[in-house]
């Protein structure tokens, strides 16, 4: 059978970031609550970042890699999102003229809350593996933004939404899905997925977020469960706590994980607590430590905490590792790759580590000017300009050429690069 | 099993994820956020006593209990119908 996986991986995590304990503390949470999260920075867009300033950020270190033979290989490009701003027009068009890619490309975005990314990623992999264009390339780009703005609490939308402030981040993740896996070789059919219609979290109008923590907590661990489950049924053998070096999870705060992570450690292999707290700080710290820094970056969540397990764990040995991606609505899915000490090389040359550590740090002051809504750019925004004078530091903080909007013309949306 | 009975497990589990429950004097309508319960440790309760109960149902079907007396009432009644 064709290898097929991850050739080439890399992030972009923003040029701003929030210390979310400084946020808790200015908001007055109840910091015992707040510890629960166990998150530490987040990620905040800036008016002129969008999905696609995120997206290509992410993929052109990627691109610029290949030769022009390789690059015209890249035969198909998905977004996986849940922050487009268009209903009609995919993301993935802006991405691919940004990227300078071939057109004889097949372009468009898929949805499915956070879960886009992984159904992005599979739909790659079949393609590949498919052969239905041999040695062709597929470019999935899993990106989405935070909206800030809550709809207000009603019967089934809980009080809880304050604390999805902390945790709610942005972020994309860039993945070249290939024959030539080097970074993450894929279990070929090594799938379990699972899904059915519940009301948990939404985006039911253009700027707004709304939900019930409550429902998608319970959700999350009834697919976790199920899927590996799943996965298991087509997968002899398969032992949660043996088959896999490192686990990375869809992580919509780190607490989440912890109890998912209990949980499944509970049911499958019926370990006790003090088992449980080793394994989770060997096998799933890991993949966590990024996601920790970057808040929930929905639809690239889970491939983001993939490269954190890959950039932190020892791979002196090639290891299995099993990723659990959830999308509220909802649709789930286990599956699981190999990496090998070559794969962590290469990412880590992506140096994702100083990526996140290179974000402008926003003050109280800057982040509630940000949240003033003055600066947002509202869904539906036909004409605008971006002002560059807003935190100008930050549009400086990679040292290096990043991709910013200048401008909205009559809907279309024109990007300038910025060093 | 009596709805009562179902009511003493959801309390005996309290007690072992927030152990400084073990003086409580459980009410029917306590409610296990008033108590300190956080949505983990909610989420925990409930799948302890499903499986005290040997209760194979989806999770999501246990929202919407106010309280630990509700939550009792749900348990039983998805007891029934097994």
């Amino acid at each position: 059978m064709t290898p097929v996986g991850i050739e080439a991986m890399n992030v972009f995590a923003g040029s701003a970031c929030l210390d979310v304990n400084k946020l808790a503390e200015h908001r007055k949470l109840d910091m015992s609550r707040f510890e629960n999260l166990m998150m530490k920075e987040k990620t905040v867009a800036l008016p002129y970042e969008d999905p696609i300033t995120f997206g290509v950020n992410a993929a052109k270190p990627i691109v610029d890699a290949l030769s022009p033979e390789e690059k015209d290989r890249i035969e198909m490009v998905i977004t996986s999102t849940e922050s487009a701003f268009d209903f009609g027009k995919s993301m993935s068009t802006y991405c691919h003229h940004h990227l300078g890619l071939n057109r004889n490309c097949r372009l468009f975005e898929l949805k499915n809350a956070c879960y886009s990314g992984v159904a992005g990623f599979q739909m790659a992999v079949n393609f590949i593996l498919s052969q239905t264009s041999p040695g062709a390339k597929a470019l999935v780009i899993a990106t989405d933004i935070s909206r800030f703005i809550a709809v207000d609490a009603g019967e089934a939308l809980t009080q809880d939404w304050s604390f999805a402030e902390p945790s709610g981040g942005a972020g994309a993740v860039a993945m070249l899905v290939s024959e030539m896996p080097y970074v993450f070789q894929v279990d070929v059919g090594a799938n379990g997925y699972y899904g059915y219609e519940v009301m948990d979290t939404c985006r039911p109008a253009p700027d707004a977020e709304a939900g019930d923590a409550d429902l998608s907590l319970l959700s999350y661990l009834d697919c976790c469960e199920n899927s590996f489950l799943e996965y298991k049924k087509r997968v002899k053998d398969a032992d949660y706590a043996k088959s896999f070096g490192y686990l990375a999870f869809h992580t919509p705060f780190g607490g989440m994980i912890k109890g998912a992570h209990r949980n499944q450690m509970r049911k499958t292999v019926k370990a006790k607590p003090k088992e449980i707290e080793e394994d989770f700080e060997r096998r799933v710290t890991p993949g966590l430590t990024y996601c920790q820094r970057v808040g929930n970056s929905m639809g690239a969540t889970t491939m983001f905490s993939l490269t954190s397990a890959i950039d932190n764990g020892n791979f002196e040995t090639p290891q299995r590792i099993g990723c659990f991606s959830y999308g509220s609505g909802c649709c789930s899915e286990f599956f699981s790759g190999i990496v090998t000490k070559e794969g962590q090389q290469r990412l880590r040359a992506q140096k994702i580590k100083d990526q996140l550590d290179n974000r402008h740090e926003l003050s109280m002051e800057e982040y509630d000017d940000l949240l003033k809504g003055s600066n947002a750019v509202k869904f539906g925004t036909r004409n605008v300009t971006l002002d560059t004078n807003f935190i100008p530091q930050a549009r400086s903080a990679h040292g290096k050429e990043t991709l910013f909007l200048r401008e909205i013309k009559e809907y279309h949306r024109e990007y300038e690069w910025v060093s | 099993m009596t709805k009562e009975e179902i009511f003493a497990i959801i309390t005996r589990h309290a007690c072992e994820v927030i152990p400084e429950l073990e003086d409580h004097n459980f009410q029917e309508n306590d409610s296990l956020k008033d108590l300190g319960a956080n949505s983990i440790d909610r989420s925990e309760i409930v799948m302890m006593t499903l499986e005290s109960l040997s209760l194979k149902i989806p999770l999501i079907e246990t929202v919407g209990a106010g309280n630990i007396g509700e939550l009792a009432g749900i348990l039983y009644e998805k007891s029934q119908s097994f």
